[in-house]
């Protein structure tokens, strides 16, 4: 039951596997998560300006194209609710943003 | 002649009589023709003293010549329900209460009568007109055509022809002017803002697509954004409309021998020429006719003076417009239907074209 039974090179093995993995973690919390986290929020924001590029008259300003627009919803349903709640509530929009631009 | 022939003008000018008068013509010239009216104050039925809805069906006693009363209500709610139960296909109960105000909202404003008067319009022009009507965009199915018409009805095999939407004319009896023309200037309009939601959208899901970065699954893909795909499909259907509107089309302005008529008649031809769209001529309707020389009364002597200042006008009208006029209808004692509007026809010197005729 110990790693003694076992021949060096699966030793050596699951060792690199080890820390190939660590090294991945390492690289993926220092570089690639905040990136894409990064270009995510940026996709989020730019779907944001659609959103309300599509739906202005949720807001009261009058769009002549939200007839057309409306037929858009049953895709983007929860989108479209979620961004909803973040524009009412300006607060969590702030916050939002300060996250997005504070630095790593 | 083009295929879809408009006529527009002010409010009581008589765009019905011109446009009815016209449709009547071109059916007696053997040419398959539908009348479609887009005024909410629908009054076609008037002229031919039988009632019309918003699919076509063959008017009574004459062959060749269908009918429709397009009705945007009904096209606002049919958009609305198509709307609702796509969302109750695909998204949860919860979220659809939430959103429904959206939807209600959106066929609530102002523009929506307007849009909807536009996609009916489109889809006349693409369904009733064209045998190879295809519906790709957003899937809305061409509405089952008029089982209304009567059995014996005229020239029935050809009417089978008609249903499937192979009319050989079709004359737009359009609201007045200012409708009209905002109506006209959609489709450029319309275009240009999908374009920009188009570039916005592929902006943002090519932005979630580089996010997903080390094997990650994208939150969304480009080439199967069932959105972009949606909007395409909305952007084609304006293209159509307005390269229908540009090359298919012939409009005509019905204008009375007054002041007011004209001054809005001249406004008229300039803001469509600022829309690329060329007014093929002028109907003078509404032209007094004159008494007979004989004639001394003080009902004559009336008439005479009306006729010479309505003279003066059309001599206006002649000189000012570039455009020709095409006809010069005199005013009718009784209402212009029925045997009349035979009349009124032949008064109309508008091209009819039989030559496009097929087989």
């Amino acid at each position: 039951m110990t790693d003694d039974g076992r021949p060096l090179a699966r030793r050596i093995a699951s060792f690199r596997e080890w820390v190939e993995e660590w090294l991945h973690g390492l690289y993926h919390g220092m570089v690639e998560h905040p990136s894409f986290e990064k270009i995510e929020k940026e996709a989020e924001d730019v779907e944001d300006t659609f959103l309300f590029a599509c739906f202005a008259d949720a807001f009261g300003i009058p769009s002549p194209v939200s007839y057309y627009t409306v037929e858009l919803l049953p895709y983007l349903a929860e989108e479209f609710e979620a961004w909803e709640r973040r524009m009412w509530d300006r607060g969590s929009w702030l916050e939002r943003k300060g996250q997005q631009y504070h630095v790593h | 002649m083009e295929k879809f022939v408009f006529f527009g003008g002010k409010g009581g000018v008589g765009k019905t009589t011109v446009s009815c008068a016209y449709a009547l013509k071109c059916a007696e010239a053997g040419l398959d023709t539908l009348v479609v009216s887009t005024d909410p104050a629908h009054s076609t039925a008037d002229v031919f003293d039988q009632a019309f809805d918003d699919d076509p069906s063959a008017v009574d006693g004459h062959e060749g010549l269908w009918a429709m009363e397009v009705d945007p209500d009904e096209e606002v709610e049919r958009h609305m329900g198509e709307i609702r139960q796509r969302m109750n296909e695909q998204v949860s109960a919860a979220i659809v209460n939430e959103i429904d105000r959206q939807i209600e909202l959106a066929h609530r404003t102002p523009g929506a009568y307007e849009a909807a008067l536009f996609d009916r319009f489109v889809r006349v022009m693409r369904d009733e007109a064209s045998s190879d009507a295809s519906d790709s965009a957003s899937g809305e199915g061409r509405p089952a055509s008029s089982e209304a018409r009567p059995e014996g009805a005229p020239r029935n095999e050809r009417a089978v022809d008609a249903a499937s939407g192979d009319y050989d004319r079709v004359v737009f009896d359009t609201s007045p002017t200012g409708g009209t023309l905002r109506l006209l200037a959609l489709p450029e309009f319309l275009e240009g803002w999908i374009e920009r939601l188009v570039a916005k959208r592929t902006k943002s899901v090519d932005l979630f697509e580089k996010a997903a970065v080390g094997g990650r699954e994208a939150r969304r893909k480009l080439d199967e954004d069932p959105l972009i795909a949606h909007l395409q499909g909305r952007k084609e259907r304006f293209e159509f409309a307005g390269r229908t509107l540009r090359e298919e089309s012939a409009f005509f302005l019905v204008v009375n021998p007054d002041e007011l008529s004209i001054r809005e008649t001249e406004r008229a031809v300039a803001e469509m020429a600022e829309q690329d769209l060329g007014v093929e001529g002028l109907v003078v309707n509404r032209v007094t006719p004159a008494p007979d020389d004989d004639e001394r009364g003080r009902g004559a002597t009336w008439l005479r003076d009306r006729v010479a200042t309505e003279r003066e006008r059309i001599d206006e009208i002649r000189s000012e417009f570039d455009e020709p006029v095409v006809a010069e209808i005199e005013s009718r004692v009784r209402e212009v239907k029925g045997d009349l509007l035979a009349a009124v026809a032949d008064d109309l010197a508008v091209d009819v074209d039989a030559a496009s005729v097929e087989a």
